[in-house]
């Protein structure tokens, strides 16, 4: 045991000393423009639904559902801005590495011996910046899997390609 | 690759496969269209001479057709080895060509469902991992040449040369008298659940049935008892109750029965073979390497009687959810057998180190949601029920919620040497997860903003047999948990799976 804990502080490397790199800022403009997007037509949808079904527009209580509309838009805005700075990553030589999280947060690891294949994706709004999502999928239950959303396309094509060649290496 | 005399051209299954096949098709035409006959013998005497004539030739041409679909099924699957890769072409219309590489194969298993006991043939399915590729399984196959697959599967592992048959005593079997005594000790609970699901979907199928002839009360009328009475009277209640432990107890050991009869366990150098089941006898050559964790299980009674069951978990393709069958579960193990599996399995399973528990806040918020729960039950029942007698209720909740939490909190620790992780939990059962660090596929750290203020963490190691939790451990030893085994993973060698 003793052993062990020394061989930790001493030796191993720390993943809480690293220095995380930020995801390209231009995503939050996408997240912006994505919220944006969702909340017009999710506005838009209602309006229509209260002009046209007569049972709505008699309901007395309809101008609560614009209000929670609205706050549950800030909400989401606010949670964006304030989660933005922290979605960072990291590469080393044997893994690589994403935090997240406002309320909760989270970092994961995966070392690239584990991974099993990488992707790239282009989301519509995403592509209008050049912005791509890197996600890498390890064997297993794959949902709980690493992606790095927000990052330029040739960056992360380098990524995949340094990835790549680490796997096979 | 050494001469594989046998199966170096394709070669089909034994003809007796057909009868099997056709069994099985058979069977899933019953099983769709079931309450079609169910119809027809309702209605039988409705029917006029020249219909029936009609439906009895149909049927008669549909039985052949299956016959001839059957033979086709036989006749195109084809298997051979080639080069370290085992191939098979299948399909009538849709062809289809599998090849799997020797060093991707999980596990060669042998399977017997009755029909196949019947005519002494057996099913060899051979599992894949790390891919959605489905797994293959050749339906009938004898004895000897089942056999002479699996030797020839095994013989380009470099890990596992061919076992020596050697007829040894096995570690564990388990005869007919302790299996009752084992399903005794079941989790009675959750076997009902598992029962209540099966009664409650077949019942919803009679119903659609009985709504299409617009005949619905029918079942109504056995389902409408009027549930203020049955509260009202204890007696009624004592009754359930005892019907339903009954019950518990009954579907417990037809499932143990069904699953584990004639379980033996066999060690033979590198792996276990198991083999147990009524209706479908299994045989599986678990080769040590392809177990991801292990959990060594038990409950109040067994610790009694001083047994536990282990389940073995091995990897999950991502795309298909057959995790059940990737399970691999034997019972009855005594305290000596469980060190054999452990020695075999990991070169140093002696944690002698400290048990860490978890933070207190871990049984802090354990409290706290089960009070907010707590609560809300007790809003539904004051505002929408409002029945108020039903308050009552929290004279049993109040005590079971806060046993349970007790019991989870005294249950859970984690332990670990170089190389072996022990996590330990379970409420009523108590659960000991075996990991090796660098069986870990990646690695995660989440704090909410609670346990931040606390500076504890949770960690989630996922593992290609699914993920395992240690809740609530100080953020600082969580850190050097994290560095350590991303380090042992990454300097590792051997292959996880």
């Amino acid at each position: 045991m003793d052993y062990f804990k020394n061989n930790i502080v001493t030796q191993l490397p720390d993943i809480s000393e690293l220095t995380f790199k930020k995801i390209h800022k231009d995503y939050l403009k996408v997240l912006t423009l994505t919220t944006l997007i969702v909340f017009f037509i999710l506005f838009l949808v209602f309006f229509l639904l209260e002009t046209t079904v007569e049972k709505i527009s008699h309901f007395k209580h309809v101008n609560y559902f614009y209000m929670i509309l609205s706050v549950v838009f800030l909400i989401i805005l606010i949670a964006f801005f304030i989660g933005f700075s922290r979605r960072k990553y990291v590469l080393r030589e044997k893994d690589i590495t994403y935090k997240s999280g406002v309320l909760i947060e989270k970092i994961t690891t995966i070392p690239y011996s584990r991974i099993q294949h990488v992707e790239i994706n282009e989301a519509p709004i995403s592509r209008i910046f050049k912005l791509a999502s890197l996600d890498v999928f390890t064997a297993g239950d794959s949902s709980n899997d690493l992606v790095i959303k927000g990052i330029k396309k040739g960056e992360a094509l380098k990524i995949k390609e340094f990835i790549n060649q680490q796997i096979n290496a | 690759m050494p001469n594989t005399s046998l199966f170096v051209d394709f070669s089909k299954q034994s003809p007796k496969g057909i009868i099997v096949i056709y069994i099985r098709l058979l069977y899933i035409l019953v099983k769709t269209t079931w309450f079609l006959l169910f119809l027809f013998i309702q209605r039988f005497s409705k029917f006029s001479e020249e219909t029936l004539v009609y439906i009895y030739v149909g049927f008669a041409l549909l039985l052949f057709f299956l016959l001839v679909r059957a033979y086709l099924i036989y006749k195109k699957f084809l298997f051979k080895i080639d080069d370290g890769h085992f191939v098979l072409k299948e399909g009538i219309i849709k062809k289809k060509n599998t090849s799997v590489s020797f060093d991707r194969i999980q596990n060669v298993n042998f399977k017997q469902n009755l029909i196949q006991q019947f005519i002494k043939v057996y099913e060899v399915s051979i599992e894949t991992a790390g891919s959605n590729e489905t797994e293959i399984a050749i339906t009938a196959l004898s004895y000897e040449t089942a056999g002479a697959l699996k030797k020839e599967l095994s013989k380009a592992k470099p890990s596992s040369e061919i076992v020596k048959e050697i007829k040894e005593k096995p570690l564990l079997k388990i005869n007919f008298k302790e299996l009752l005594k084992v399903s005794l000790t079941e989790n009675h609970l959750q076997n009902l659940m598992i029962f209540a699901v099966l009664v409650i979907g077949v019942l919803q199928q009679l119903k659609d049935v009985f709504k299409s002839l617009n005949k619905e009360d029918v079942i109504e009328n056995y389902s409408a008892i009027d549930p203020s009475s049955v509260f009202n009277s204890l007696f009624v209640f004592a009754m359930l109750f005892f019907v339903l432990l009954i019950i518990g107890f009954l579907s417990s050991f037809v499932r143990v029965l069904l699953f584990h009869f004639n379980l033996t366990l066999f060690i033979k150098e590198d792996s276990l073979n198991i083999s147990q089941g009524l209706l479908t006898k299994k045989s599986i050559l678990l080769n040590k390497g392809k177990v991801q964790s292990v959990v060594i299980s038990t409950n109040p009674i067994k610790k009694k009687l001083r047994i536990s069951f282990v389940t073995f978990k091995q990897a999950v393709s991502g795309e298909i959810k057959t995790q059940k069958n990737k399970l691999i579960r034997i019972i009855g193990c005594k305290a000596s057998q469980i060190k054999r599996i452990k020695d075999l399995l990991y070169v140093d399973s002696d944690l002698d180190s400290d048990k860490y528990v978890p933070n207190k806040y871990f049984i802090f918020r354990m409290y706290f949601r089960s009070s907010v729960g707590l609560l809300l039950i007790n809003n539904v029942i004051m505002f929408l029920i409002q029945d108020l007698t039903l308050l009552w209720l929290n004279l049993l909740f109040l005590p079971l919620t806060i046993l349970l939490i007790q019991l989870k909190y005294k249950k859970s620790f984690y332990q670990f040497n170089e190389e072996l992780l022990l996590v330990g939990n379970g409420r009523i059962e108590t659960h000991h997860t075996y990991l090796p660090f660098f069986k870990v596929q990646h690695i995660k750290m989440k704090q909410t903003v609670f346990q931040k203020r606390q500076d504890v963490v949770n960690l989630v190691l996922q593992t290609a047999s699914g993920k395992i939790t240690v809740p609530c451990i100080e953020k600082e030893r969580a850190l050097k948990l994290y560095n350590y085994i991303l380090y042992k993973v990454e300097s590792n060698k051997e292959s996880w799976i």
